[in-house]
């Protein structure tokens, strides 16, 4: 069907870039989860007005540009705090910040949905807040949170595209480099599009199935 | 009391002053590594071969410099508008990127006396009809954003009143977006230009004259306060001229007539 | 410690360039915001007629539109589109990415809210003497804008945050291609990144802040 000049070794080359993309996400996510979790609770537990210092920061995240966060964050790291890291590095503590802003919003709405009655009634059968979070909280918010998390999930990976500004050869990046030398640009980028839909979307309409399931009963 | 602080004062002195002694020379020496900073999408300066190595000018360049600091080469490829970011943040030692030596820049970074020199060509695409530099008038042209050409080009269609200037990413972008008839003519190095229009994968193009610029030299850059490291940048560029190694790789990569290093009348 | 000096002035002297660039950044957002929105509609429509080719083409696009980066959309929109002859400018192609896009999500959100509202408002409607596109237009569209108000604002924010990427497809007119210009200029990357950056939060800021004092004073029930 097309007639292309596209070498296995080429395939490779891609695929490597995939794998970057998969590595980069799969390390934000981690981390910015668990960073999600912290602010999203400590948010929660302090209070709107002592967490507004952690909401500024947090704010921050989610209204500059991903592409000027990597810029100046590598440009702080590097030329500020004159620290020797790889882009790589420099990539994984941005976009995992960058998700963990995203995450402790939909952490905090989590715990908010869980009836504030339901906790009390926890807390005066004698649970401690440890257990009130574990036992009760946990549970009930995961349910409204899940869906929401795996939507943040497929968006941090498409927006690791972004990495390429701080030398990282992910995906999109490996395809721009073999249009260099191959001038087929419809071709390849189908190829690159077709791999980002082709992880996204199962996984996109599984968080759907999950919201639709869990929001029922 | 006062003896003990002048001690401790003297001490932490010597301290600052032994971790100061070790400057980016001796950094490279030691770790056995020289970082480069090349543009790859920059033929025949930057490029990658069939199985996407990196080759080309500046990577020998890069190479020749390692070899003669006694360490292994390592090209780190960045795209023009991230080579001073990369230096700055430590992740290259030095830039081997056919970057322009300006004034204004200089103020942030130290450059090296100059390795290259380029001309400035003009690049239409054929069904235009433009033939010459000032035959651009009116369309639309276009140049790598950050770059001496793009800055000048940009310039002078301001001063024309008419056409529309585009800056793209990379020059591959560049020559795409010329192939595809999107731009209508751009300026480039010539040895870019012709590069690009003998490797026949850009269709329908072809060089139609020169770009009445400066002749654009550019130099290695490293940071500003790296007298010592700069100092062996401008003995290995002198040296690479000497020795006739500037010659053969201008031969290997470029052909032609070999371009002057010297401004005349005036020192450095 | 410390051995970069930081050069604030280089920055702010450029601030009123910075500033042109932030109201083209504005104009892009915001028409994007209205042809995503009326083609969101649209798309919404098409789900909801029942034909099978029809919700096909609204599906993909919905499809594409939420599970590729954006990058990639808008690259495509300027390169890609291109290799069949058609030829958009920066400017354009920048917003055709965005629109795609907004009309991606929005679509998505509409039909959340469209279960929010009982299937019996539009068979009352019906039952008046209403069309079925009079129904939509008069019955569900105001009430399914109403409930995607607060959507429709963050996808604002999106829409000012990826005009971030026009420089991949030429743009040096909006606020990061005029940054990244300048600073190819004089390579003061903290200072004029960490200005943008500020700007952005600026805007970003207005629009959440301005959509929730609107929301709070045109829904009061």
């Amino acid at each position: 069907m097309f007639d292309t000049a596209l070498t296995v070794n080429d395939l490779i080359f891609l695929a490597r870039g995939a794998g970057m993309t998969i590595i980069v996400t799969a390390i934000s996510v981690v981390i910015g989860t668990l960073l999600g979790i912290l602010f999203g609770v400590i948010r929660v537990q302090l209070g709107p007005i002592l967490a507004a210092p952690l909401t500024f920061v947090l704010d921050i995240f989610r209204s500059v540009p991903l592409l000027i966060q990597l810029v100046l964050g590598n440009a702080f790291i590097g030329m500020v705090l004159q620290l020797q890291i790889s882009g790589f590095t420099v990539a994984c503590i941005v976009l995992s910040l960058y998700t963990s802003a995203y995450c402790a919003e939909i952490v905090r709405g989590g715990i908010d949905a869980v009836p504030e009655i339901t906790r009390r009634a926890a807390r005066s059968l004698g649970l401690t807040w440890g257990q009130d979070m574990r036992y009760i909280v946990l549970p009930l918010a995961t349910r409204v949170a899940l869906p929401s998390w795996i939507g943040l999930a497929l968006g941090v990976m498409k927006d690791s595209a972004l990495v390429y500004v701080v030398q990282v050869t992910e995906l999109l990046k490996s395809t721009q480099i073999l249009i260099t030398r191959l001038q087929e640009p419809l071709f390849l980028l189908l190829i690159c599009g077709a791999f980002y839909f082709i992880i996204s979307f199962p996984l996109a309409r599984f968080g759907g199935y999950l919201e639709k399931r869990w929001s029922n009963d | 009391m006062n003896k003990l602080t002048l001690i401790a004062a003297v001490l932490s002195m010597a301290g600052l002053a032994g971790t100061a002694q070790a400057d980016k020379l001796d950094d490279i020496i030691s770790s056995g590594k020289l970082r480069c900073a090349v543009v790859l999408d920059f033929p025949p300066m930057g490029m990658r071969d069939a199985n996407n190595q990196p080759i080309g000018f500046d990577v020998d360049y890069c190479k020749d410099l390692a070899a003669a600091l006694g360490v292994t080469a390592e090209i780190v490829e960045t795209p023009f508008p991230e080579r001073i970011p990369a230096l700055m943040s430590g992740r290259v030692d030095v830039g081997v990127a056919s970057t322009s030596d300006t004034l204004e820049r200089a103020k942030t970074v130290g450059f090296s006396i100059p390795y290259f020199a380029f001309e400035m060509a003009v690049t239409a695409n054929n069904k235009t009809g433009i033939t010459s530099y000032d035959g651009m008038k009116g369309y639309t042209v276009g140049a790598v954003a950050g770059t001496y050409e793009a800055i000048a080009l940009e310039a002078q269609v301001k001063e024309w009143g008419e056409g529309n200037f585009r800056p793209y990413q990379t020059q591959a972008d560049v020559f795409l977006a010329l192939s595809q008839g999107q731009l209508d003519a751009t300026v480039s190095t010539s040895t870019v230009a012709q590069a690009n229009v003998q490797s026949g994968n850009f269709g329908d193009i072809s060089v139609v004259g020169f770009a009445p610029f400066d002749t654009d030299y550019v130099a290695l850059f490293a940071k500003r306060n790296e007298y010592g490291f700069l100092n062996y940048l401008n003995l290995f560029v002198n040296q690479q001229v000497r020795t006739g190694r500037y010659d053969e790789l201008y031969e290997k990569w470029v052909g032609g007539e070999v371009p002057q290093l010297v401004v005349p009348n005036v020192y450095r | 410690m410390f051995d970069y000096t930081f050069q604030w002035k280089q920055a702010l002297n450029r601030l009123p360039q910075m500033l042109d660039g932030a109201l083209v950044t504005m104009e892009i957002a915001i028409l994007s915001m209205i042809m995503g929105i009326a083609l969101a509609i649209v798309l919404t429509l098409l789900r909801l007629s029942g034909s099978r080719p029809l919700i096909a083409i609204a599906t993909t696009w919905v499809e594409v539109a939420r599970n590729t980066p954006a990058l990639f959309q808008i690259y495509m929109a300027h390169f890609g589109v291109a290799s069949f002859g058609i030829h958009f400018s920066p400017f354009v192609s920048i917003l055709i990415g965005i629109t795609f896009n907004n009309a991606g999500y929005l679509a998505e959100n509409f039909r959340g809210a469209l279960k929010a509202i009982p299937d019996t408002q539009a068979r009352a409607g019906r039952s008046l003497g209403l069309s079925e596109l009079q129904s939509f237009r008069y019955i569900i569209m105001p009430q399914m804008l109403r409930i995607s108000f607060l959507p429709m604002t963050n996808q604002m924010v999106w829409a000012i945050l990826m005009t971030s990427l026009g420089v991949t497809v030429g743009m040096n007119t909006d606020l990061y291609g005029v940054t990244q210009d300048l600073n190819a200029l004089t390579f003061r990357t903290f200072e004029l990144f960490a200005l943008a950056a500020v700007i952005f939060y600026l805007i970003t800021k207005t629009i959440t802040l301005g959509g929730r004092l609107i929301a709070a004073r045109l829904f009061r029930y």
